[in-house]
């Protein structure tokens, strides 16, 4: 990612209008470092990133078993979407999980650091405490949440001991209540990150706009409303686009805790993606459901900031 | 002078695209490989590599061994690398088309080995089969480690069998015998249930659901015969048949007597439940065993899938492990040397020692562990009338996650059985037209 900044920058000046125009002449004349720094990482992303992607789609118009060739089908896998039911409850899902996973961890992380912005005694040791579950792979996690869900497990006997007893389910072997018992883990490591990035969004923000504020005798409400909210759009851009990306290749702690089951009702389009690939080998199809979640990620993504751009403008 | 917040959005987009790359090109990272190979095999000299999934620490260690065995008594050397066993599934079809592949695999024969033969994946052992140490082997094995092309490409080296097992302790406290008909193993059931257990434990939760499917292929032998369970099984027979109606409605009467945490437990868990008394009885492999403390192993017991119709022969689960060679190996000579050294009494002796013990040599001369259990288990397969492999070694592992789902689901809402199978016939499909 890094490499593509540079490159955009570069041909951001390349194409800006005023005097850079003038100096094309001596724009050819970039030293031979510069170029190499520039050239040799897109040649490697290219080839590791942007190779792999193009087969991607071209393989989504397939029929490959992963041993014998891939046989062109045209659109034939799109068109089995359509019909295939599976897909539809994992498309619903996704969107549930986007909605959820999404929304809550963005309101969650929000109120964390406000909560957590003030300079007090101790509060270092909250944020760390919140981002902790950040740092451990979130597969090692699963399976301590697997432990926690299990039928007699921690959650279980904390419901007992609490006199809910007749609350007690299989967690995940429920098909009301697996995709909620998944979403909770990955929320709980979700809202220490985006908590972080709006932490780092309110200490930019001038101290000098709220004493204004307070002087105009402004309520709290009022402050969060017309100062906190629009000085962090920017920062919402940033995590609007995280969650959609972390949203979208959810996969690990659902797969880790559920493998989309029971009968598909935790199913998301990354586990389809994967179970129809690797354990089903319908390449073909699992191209195509791949692409069909780029589709989603950059359009959403794409649609939020040309939006944000307009806005700008 | 605007340029630093533009060059910011065109970095999310940037990077919002390279995200949902990133997933598509997951995808195609082997697609390179695809259409490799090509070279012609031939014998080179050097190391043959064994790729092993028997990722388990102690079959891990059995195996280190094995291969110590086979470098010390000279000749040609080899090396031992194991994958974690899924890794190693996934991968699988990348090993065999790979150009430069590992020379030998651990993997099960039969159907699956058959569909690698079918494209030439496979090296063709028929020569070693007529040596001393294959000439033995029973005419079974013969038949399963043979392809449609009447080509020998598999060498067995152990099997192990599915039984009902219980613990002896609690069947003379409860004062039952083993059953050996349906009605008696439903008697059973009922008087077990009145003594506060649930009377079947399952282990179908998590990640090993594929368990369930031992009961669905055993119902299937004993109500349509062996023939019928491979031929649904290859697609030559619908799941929407009567015959296969049949098997679940015998299912349903047992349904009442199953642990209602079978589909959230592993079978891991789901022994445990069993030694710790809170089941009475559980179908399983003897694979279990290593999930169970050693001390607890001599109060188990088994007994065989109880009758249902009298008429069929009795066929019996029985999976048999071994090993075949890459059509691409580039050592012939040397492969073959060490399958035939795998082959051996002496090197599945070797093997049995460090494992868990609960497995069976398919030696004939080579000595099993010797525990009642084990021999008890021996003689059930030994005169089995016919002997299956299991719901994914029979057909293939692209069709187990079908089975998966339609049998949770079945356990679930038996009600729904008419759409369960009618899905799994239109999942399947999608499968067999691969």
């Amino acid at each position: 990612m890094a490499v593509l900044t540079a490159t955009d920058r570069d041909r951001a000046a390349g194409a800006a209008p005023g005097p850079v125009r003038g100096r094309r002449g001596r724009a050819t004349r970039v030293p031979p470092v510069v170029l190499a720094f520039v050239l040799v990482p897109l040649l490697v992303e290219g080839f590791w990133v942007f190779w792999p992607a193009l087969q991607g789609f071209w393989l989504s118009l397939t029929k490959w078993d992963g041993i014998s060739p891939p046989q062109y089908v045209g659109l034939a896998n799109y068109r089995e979407m359509v019909h295939d039911s599976v897909f539809h409850t994992a498309l619903l899902d996704t969107v549930l999980w986007l909605a959820l996973f999404g929304g809550l961890s963005a309101i969650l992380g929000l109120g964390a650091a406000l909560l957590l912005q003030q300079e007090r005694r101790g509060v270092g040791v909250y944020r760390a405490a919140l981002f902790l579950p950040v740092v451990f792979s979130l597969t090692a996690t699963a399976l301590v949440w697997q432990a926690m869900y299990q039928p007699d497990g921690l959650v279980d006997k904390t419901m007992s001991a609490l006199g809910l007893g007749g609350l007690t389910h299989p967690w995940l072997a429920d098909q009301d209540t697996a995709l909620y018992a998944v979403i909770v883990p990955a929320l709980w490591r979700q809202i220490g990150y985006v908590m972080v990035l709006y932490l780092a969004g309110l200490k930019g923000i001038d101290p000098a706009l709220y004493e204004a504020a307070k002087v105009d005798g402004a309520t709290r409400w009022q402050q969060f409303r017309h100062i906190t909210l629009p000085q962090l759009s920017s920062v919402n851009a940033v995590v609007l686009s995280v969650i959609i990306i972390d949203s979208l290749r959810s996969f690990d702690v659902v797969w880790a805790l559920t493998r989309g089951g029971p009968y598909h009702s935790s199913e998301l389009l990354s586990t389809y993606m994967y179970s129809t690939a690797f354990q089903s080998l319908r390449l073909g199809y699992g191209s195509a459901l791949a692409v069909v979640i780029f589709v989603l990620a950059f359009g959403v993504i794409a649609s939020y900031l040309v939006r944000a751009f307009k806005e700008a403008d | 002078m605007n340029t630093s917040p533009t060059s910011r959005r065109r970095f999310l987009a940037g990077a919002g695209a390279l995200g949902a790359v990133g997933a598509a090109s997951l995808m195609s990272g082997c697609v390179a490989s695809g259409s490799g190979g090509g070279s012609t095999a031939q014998s080179k000299g050097g190391t043959v590599s064994l790729q092993s999934n028997l990722s388990s620490p102690q079959a891990k260690k059995a195996m280190e061994d094995l291969v110590a065995a086979f470098d010390k008594r000279g000749g040609a050397k080899a090396s031992l690398n194991t994958v974690a066993s899924e890794t190693f599934r996934t991968q699988l079809p990348t090993y065999l088309t790979s150009a430069n592949p590992p020379d030998l695999l651990t993997w099960y024969p039969g159907s699956v080995a058959n569909a690698y033969s079918d494209k030439n994946l496979l090296l063709d052992v028929d020569d070693i089969w007529t040596k001393p140490e294959l000439s033995g082997y029973s005419d079974a094995l013969k038949k399963l480690c043979t392809d449609d092309k009447g080509r020998k490409v598999f060498v067995p080296a152990s099997y192990y069998w599915w039984g009902v097992f219980y613990k002896k302790s609690n069947f003379a406290k409860w004062d039952v015998q083993e059953p050996k008909t349906w009605d008696e193993f439903l008697a059973l059931c009922r008087k077990l249930k009145t003594k506060g257990v649930a009377p079947i434990g399952l282990g179908a939760g998590a990640d090993t659901a594929w368990v369930a499917s031992a009961w669905f292929d055993y119902f299937d032998i004993r109500i349509n015969g062996a023939q019928y369970h491979r031929d649904l099984l290859a697609g030559k027979h619908s799941f929407t048949d009567p015959q296969v109606h049949k098997v679940f409605d015998t299912w349903s009467e047992a349904l009442p007597y199953f642990d209602p945490n079978g589909t959230a437990l592993s079978f891991q868990d789901a022994t445990t439940a069993l030694l710790n008394n809170r089941t009475g009885m559980m179908l399983i492999g003897t694979f279990f065993a290593d999930a169970a403390p050693k001390d607890q192993l001599g109060d188990l017991d088994f007994f065989r899938f109880p009758v249902i119709d009298p008429a069929m022969p009795l066929v019996e689960e029985g999976p048999t492990d071994g090993y075949f060679a890459s059509a691409h190996t580039h050592h012939q000579a040397e492969v073959k040397e060490l399958m035939r050294y795998l082959a051996t009494a002496e090197a599945q002796e070797i093997y049995l020692k460090g494992s868990s013990g609960t497995s069976i040599p398919t030696n004939p001369t080579a000595k099993d562990s010797g525990t009642p259990l084990v021999k008890k288990g021996r003689a059930m397969i030994e005169s089995a009338a016919d002997v299956t492999q299991f719901f994914n070694r029979d057909s293939s592992d692209a069709l187990q996650p079908t089975a998966d789902t339609a049998l949770t689901k079945f356990l679930a809402k038996p009600k729904e059985i008419t759409s369960i199978l009618s899905n799994w016939q239109r999942d399947a499909q999608k499968i067999w037209s691969q």
